[in-house]
């Protein structure tokens, strides 16, 4: 088989996508975005915003009303059924009286064996439950067992919804260095998920999505810098709120006794300038600047048809 | 398709009190009412209720091959990830089709052994062979049923539709009270009916009768019917929701 076409190009070309349910909420709005080969995206935005329509999208789930899905070259059913993605959905149950070993078998010989039992066991962290039922599994396993599925075709190509919702803090840790794992051996993976800080450390780079569009679209430097606001607590004896609002890069202030509090959207103008009224600032903090700062920046103003962001 | 299928009928062989509850009510009717003397459409009443056993029997475990569980894991999620895997659409009706066939067939042994001994039924091994022959593949229009059912419903609501649809095929069919007996309308409904068609070709064939060709023709209609509305489901489901 010539594999060439489909090993160049991107990973993923959504362009312009629009799906709306009953005709009345639309879930995707003219969303475009490319991923290349070999990348680690998330997905990022707030529940409702459009990720797992998206995703589903790109799985063969959902057709767009409109717009152009290509993955790996080819039509989203087409890559599926060439066994060349592999994906956790959002709400991907498991089936009534089967074993864990039975349903990674299963998927491995849809697969076609591409990889072995045991390494799919290993890397979702099976080993010791492959002879339980499913009814018998707890909803961390579960997600383990959808982890392992999604992995057993060794897919060029791996989408993970939400993959990480019923996990505690170790098996969340273990979930991502395998996915770390997939992503070095060439494997390239899109997730979504709501958690900033999972973004933030799992991902090269960000698409921050909401009312189902995109506001930007960067690594995550990118994003942190595009709102780049910082908020600056400190104390001084009786400030006045309308010098302080004069500094550069001050957008609000807001003062309690001795207590300020300024946001500034350039803390590196606004500090120097501050110390140089000469007046005793004690106490000073500077607080935000972190991916949930970030995104709630940018989807707090996205009714005022905020025009889209591209950054990096 | 073989692996799916081999899947499925080991998870399905788990649930042994599944597979009991289905055959358990018509072994139980046959048990009630084998014994009874008396001839009818030149049937004794242990042939004649073997027959109509077997197709409520037949017509159950077809339906109940997929439906409602069906309908459950679709709800679930299970069917949007095997979705994503690279099964054909093909391969997955064919393995539903099989799976459905191969639960018909212990509910058909049983009654079978039955009519055999308890109900005291001779006939001859050639007529037997396309009894039952005439039962296992009269039940594909039920197994595309159970299909429709199960992508057409969510799941509580699924079983009830199946068990209502069951009941209204067995009644009006013809198979729990004689046809002939029904009110005129419910038998002009009733003649429509798969249920109706797949007990007269069983009556047929354990006669030695022609079976009928109008009966094959009917439910053959059927299954491309019900065939088309279960492949037009699956195919919508992507789109729709």
């Amino acid at each position: 088989m010539n594999t060439q076409p489909s090993s160049a190009g991107p990973a993923v070309v959504f362009r312009d996508v629009v799906k709306v349910y009953n005709g009345r909420v639309t879930a995707l709005d003219h969303a475009s975005f490319e991923i290349a080969r070999g990348e680690t995206v998330a997905l990022l935005g707030p529940n409702g915003a459009g990720k797992s329509t998206a995703i589903d999208t790109m799985l063969g789930l959902r057709t767009p009303a409109s717009g152009e899905v290509r993955v790996l070259g080819l039509a989203p059913s087409a890559a599926a059924s060439a066994g060349k993605i592999g994906g956790m959905v959002q709400t991907g149950g498991l089936p009534e009286g089967a074993k864990v070993s039975e349903l990674i078998g299963l998927f491995r010989q849809l697969y076609r064996g591409k990889r072995s039992q045991a390494d799919l066991l290993r890397l979702a962290g099976l080993t010791e439950i492959a002879d339980r039922r499913v009814e018998q599994l707890s909803g961390g396993q579960t997600q383990r067992v959808r982890f392992a599925l999604a992995l057993a075709g060794r897919p060029e190509l791996l989408f993970l919804d939400e993959p990480t919702a019923a996990l505690d803090v170790e098996a969340r840790r273990a979930f991502w260095q395998s996915v770390r794992a997939i992503a070095e051996q060439g494997t390239t993976v899109l997730f979504a998920t709501h958690y900033l800080e999972e973004a933030d450390a799992n991902a090269t780079r960000i698409i921050v999505v909401s009312h189902g569009r995109v506001l930007a679209d960067g690594t995550p430097a990118d994003i942190k810098a595009y709102t780049s606001v910082r908020t600056i607590r400190f104390t001084m004896p009786e400030p006045d709120p309308s010098v302080l609002l004069k500094l550069p890069g001050v957008m609000d202030v807001a003062a309690n006794g001795e207590v300020v509090t300024v946001r500034s959207g350039d803390s590196d103008a606004t500090l120097p300038a501050l110390y140089a009224l000469g007046r005793p600032v004690r106490g000073l903090e500077v607080g935000g600047g972190g991916l949930e700062e970030a995104l709630l920046a940018l989807t707090s103003d996205d009714d005022s048809n905020h025009p889209s962001i591209k950054a990096g | 398709m073989i692996a799916f299928l081999r899947f499925e009928i080991v998870r399905t062989l788990r649930n042994v009190r599944f597979i009991v509850m289905l055959i358990a009510f018509p072994v139980l009717l046959y048990l009630i009412y084998g014994k009874q003397h008396g001839v009818s459409q030149g049937l004794t009443v242990a042939s004649l209720l073997l027959v109509s056993m077997a197709v409520w029997s037949g017509m159950g475990s077809a339906m109940f091959a997929s439906g409602p569980q069906l309908a459950r894991e679709r709800q679930n999620g299970w069917m949007r990830q095997l979705r994503v895997s690279p099964i054909s659409t093909r391969g997955w009706f064919a393995a539903k089709l099989v799976q459905a066939i191969l639960l018909i067939i212990p509910g058909l042994v049983v009654l079978v052994a039955l009519a055999l001994t308890y109900g005291h039924v001779h006939m001859a091994a050639g007529r037997l062979g396309l009894l039952v022959g005439v039962l296992i593949l009269g039940a594909v229009p039920f197994c595309a049923a159970g299909l429709v059912i199960g992508l057409m419903f969510d799941g509580q609501t699924a079983q009830v539709a199946q068990m209502i649809t069951l009941l209204v095929l067995a009644f009006l069919g013809g198979i729990f009270i004689q046809w002939n007996s029904l009110p005129h309308a419910m038998q002009l409904i009733g003649k429509v009916l798969p249920s109706y068609h797949l007990a007269q070709l069983g009556w047929n064939a354990a006669a030695g009768r022609g079976i009928g060709l109008e009966h094959v023709a009917v439910l053959a209609a059927w299954t491309v019917g019900l065939g088309l509305i279960a492949a037009r489901l699956w195919r919508s489901e992507s789109s729709a929701a």
